[in-house]
């Protein structure tokens, strides 16, 4: 497994592709961070918040994490080396884990970047530590929820550009299916929109970034991990029986 | 020891692999020859553990590689058709990387890795980059990769497709060393190549085994119809007479004037052709007959192959399919004549 690990991790820190990211979504983050700041100049009523900034961090979410997560499959399958992973004295369960665990480093690299914007903060104004460390694990849950589904896509096609923009759909819906269960038509069906309602994202991340940690979510959050993973790992189980 | 039982593999409805069962002797080098689309591949494959086969079974060292894959696969070492390297890795970093996932013990790998670099001579690209390397040097990159750990069991898909001919006669020889210390089974649709490396054949089409013989009994079957060509100087009705009456030839199959008094004769062999040129040519020279040129067709395996995976018979032994097989040499004979 940790050969796997190692290997994925060297593909992203020894190509410029870690740095590029981490930077590209650095830039994003500076840009809410200063548009949020913006827009405390001439208004008493609005307090910047990182927190609150942390809802647009997760839609940049939605195009960045398929670029991470595109390749992880489907170019195993395009190189051929999808055959060297399987015939290796490693089983499928692990290389599907070492596969999470290394993008979820990546994910964790680029995070850590951001802590820069706060200790900035902090140094000349006022940063509620807890509630911030609370919105990031919140925001460290949703991320890896985006990688599980981003891998389980990963491994259903061949090509990494198509995996990224099915990815982008899918993690779309994640992020505004409680926008959708609310909306007028979903309504008239309480039971139908109770139902749709709880597997809605966003409100359990919003627990997070108003400074709450509650076991429903962070179970809510693991069982999508776990869910999109166990795919993941039947998606290329079930292709060696029909491949064809 | 390995052991296919019945191996099958359905594609929807449509058979590629049909019940074929072998054993893989140790230190054997089994090859494995068919068409492409015979079903190599898919077979190699299963046994290696990737495919999943519809119906039979693989042991590879006693443990069975659908019931017990981890400890099966620890025996093997395979090279698919395309060669399983990441292009984005340097040579070096690959291989530490496939030693890793062969649990190679952490303190022998780079001893392993210089010893499979130094086998296959690629040393010399070490440190490039795999996407940088010609078709060549991927393929044995591949190959080293098979190799690491030092399985006891290899799988070889073709794997001299690609190679220059100088190339092809190294890795040759390297699959012949390998002999000594590993079970080798290694697939080719060049004759020429199996029969300079193997010591059995497997000949496969349309999935099905059409033979499975030594490399020996397959020369030995073919060459009960030598061809003989002799050229003679001499008196055209005695040469005729002389070579005719001897005994072992079979027929006289074809005379050409090439003017000066020289003839070239074609025979038809049955029997040792050692004696018969030896009765020949004492026979002639006592008939005033010299002999200017002898020489025999050498057994052409690739029409036997060819012959063999486009019968429709199956399960058959080699010598029976073999005495089915008209005269090649026949039918070129007469259409030289109708020109």
């Amino acid at each position: 497994m940790f050969p796997i690990y190692k290997k994925e991790l060297q593909s992203f820190f020894y190509t410029p592709f870690a740095y590029a990211f981490a930077a590209l979504f650095m830039l994003l983050f500076s840009l809410s961070f200063s548009n949020g700041i913006a827009k405390l100049e001439g208004s008493n009523t609005w307090a910047f918040s990182f927190t609150e900034m942390f809802y647009s961090v997760i839609l940049y979410f939605i195009f960045l994490i398929p670029l991470l997560t595109m390749r992880t499959f489907a170019d195993e399958r395009k190189n051929g080396t999808e055959v060297l992973l399987m015939t290796s004295p490693v089983s499928v369960l692990k290389i599907v884990i070492a596969k999470f665990l290394a993008n979820v480093t990546v994910y964790l690299f680029m995070l850590l970047g951001t802590a820069f914007f706060p200790i900035i903060t902090a140094m000349k104004g006022e940063v509620i530590v807890s509630q911030l460390i609370c919105a990031y694990i919140g925001i460290f849950f949703w991320g890896t929820m985006y990688i599980a589904v981003g891998m389980f896509i990963s491994s259903l096609t061949e090509s990494p550009i198509l995996a990224a923009i099915i990815g982008e759909v899918i993690m779309f819906v994640l992020l505004f299916i409680d926008d959708f269960s609310n909306t007028a038509f979903i309504s008239q069906y309480p039971k139908v929109q109770s139902v749709i309602y709880s597997f809605a994202a966003q409100p359990r991340f919003a627990y997070f970034s108003e400074g709450f940690i509650r076991l429903s979510d962070m179970v809510f959050f693991a069982s999508v991990i776990i869910v999109f993973l166990s795919w993941t790992y039947m998606t290329i189980e079930k292709r060696r029986w029909n491949r064809g | 020891m390995i052991n296919i039982e019945n191996l099958t593999k359905y594609y929807g409805n449509n058979r590629a692999v049909n019940h074929i069962s072998f054993t893989i002797n140790d230190n054997e080098i089994l090859g494995f020859l068919g068409p492409n689309g015979a079903g190599k591949s898919t077979t190699m494959n299963m046994i290696a553990g990737y495919l999943p086969m519809s119906d039979g079974t693989v042991t590879i060292y006693g443990a069975d590689i659908t019931k017990d894959p981890l400890k099966a696969k620890r025996n093997i070492g395979y090279l698919p058709e395309i060669p399983p390297v990441y292009p984005d890795m340097k040579v070096k970093e690959y291989l530490s990387f496939c030693a890793g996932l062969k649990r190679v013990p952490r303190g022998e790998r780079s001893k392993e890795i210089e010893r499979v670099m130094g086998l296959l001579k690629i040393k010399d690209v070490s440190g490039k980059l795999i996407r940088n390397l010609s078709k060549g040097y991927k393929q044995r990159v591949g190959f080293a990769q098979a190799l690491l750990g030092n399985p006891k069991f290899l799988i070889l898909d073709e794997p001299t497709v690609g190679l220059d001919p100088n190339q092809v006669a190294e890795v040759r020889a390297i699959i012949k060393d390998l002999k000594k210390e590993h079970s080798v089974i290694f697939s080719s649709h060049i004759l020429s190549e199996v029969s300079a490396v193997c010591d059995r054949v497997i000949i496969i089409n349309k999935g099905d085994i059409r033979a499975i013989d030594t490399i020996e009994n397959l020369e030995k079957s073919m060459a009960s119809t030598l061809v003989l060509h002799i050229k003679v100087k001499g008196d055209k009705d005695t040469a005729a007479s002389v070579i005719g009456m001897t005994k072992g030839v079979k027929e006289l199959k074809k005379i050409e004037d090439e003017g000066s008094s020289i003839y070239a004769f074609t025979v038809d062999l049955e029997g040792d052709s050692d004696t018969v040129r030896d009765a020949i040519m004492s026979d002639c020279l006592k008939n005033g007959v010299s002999i200017l040129e002898m020489y025999t067709d050498k057994p052409n395996l690739e029409n036997v192959f060819i012959e063999l995976i486009n019968r429709p018979v199956k399960k058959n032994g080699l010598q029976e399919l073999l005495d089915e097989i008209p005269d090649e040499s026949e039918k070129t004979t007469e259409k030289k004549e109708e020109e």
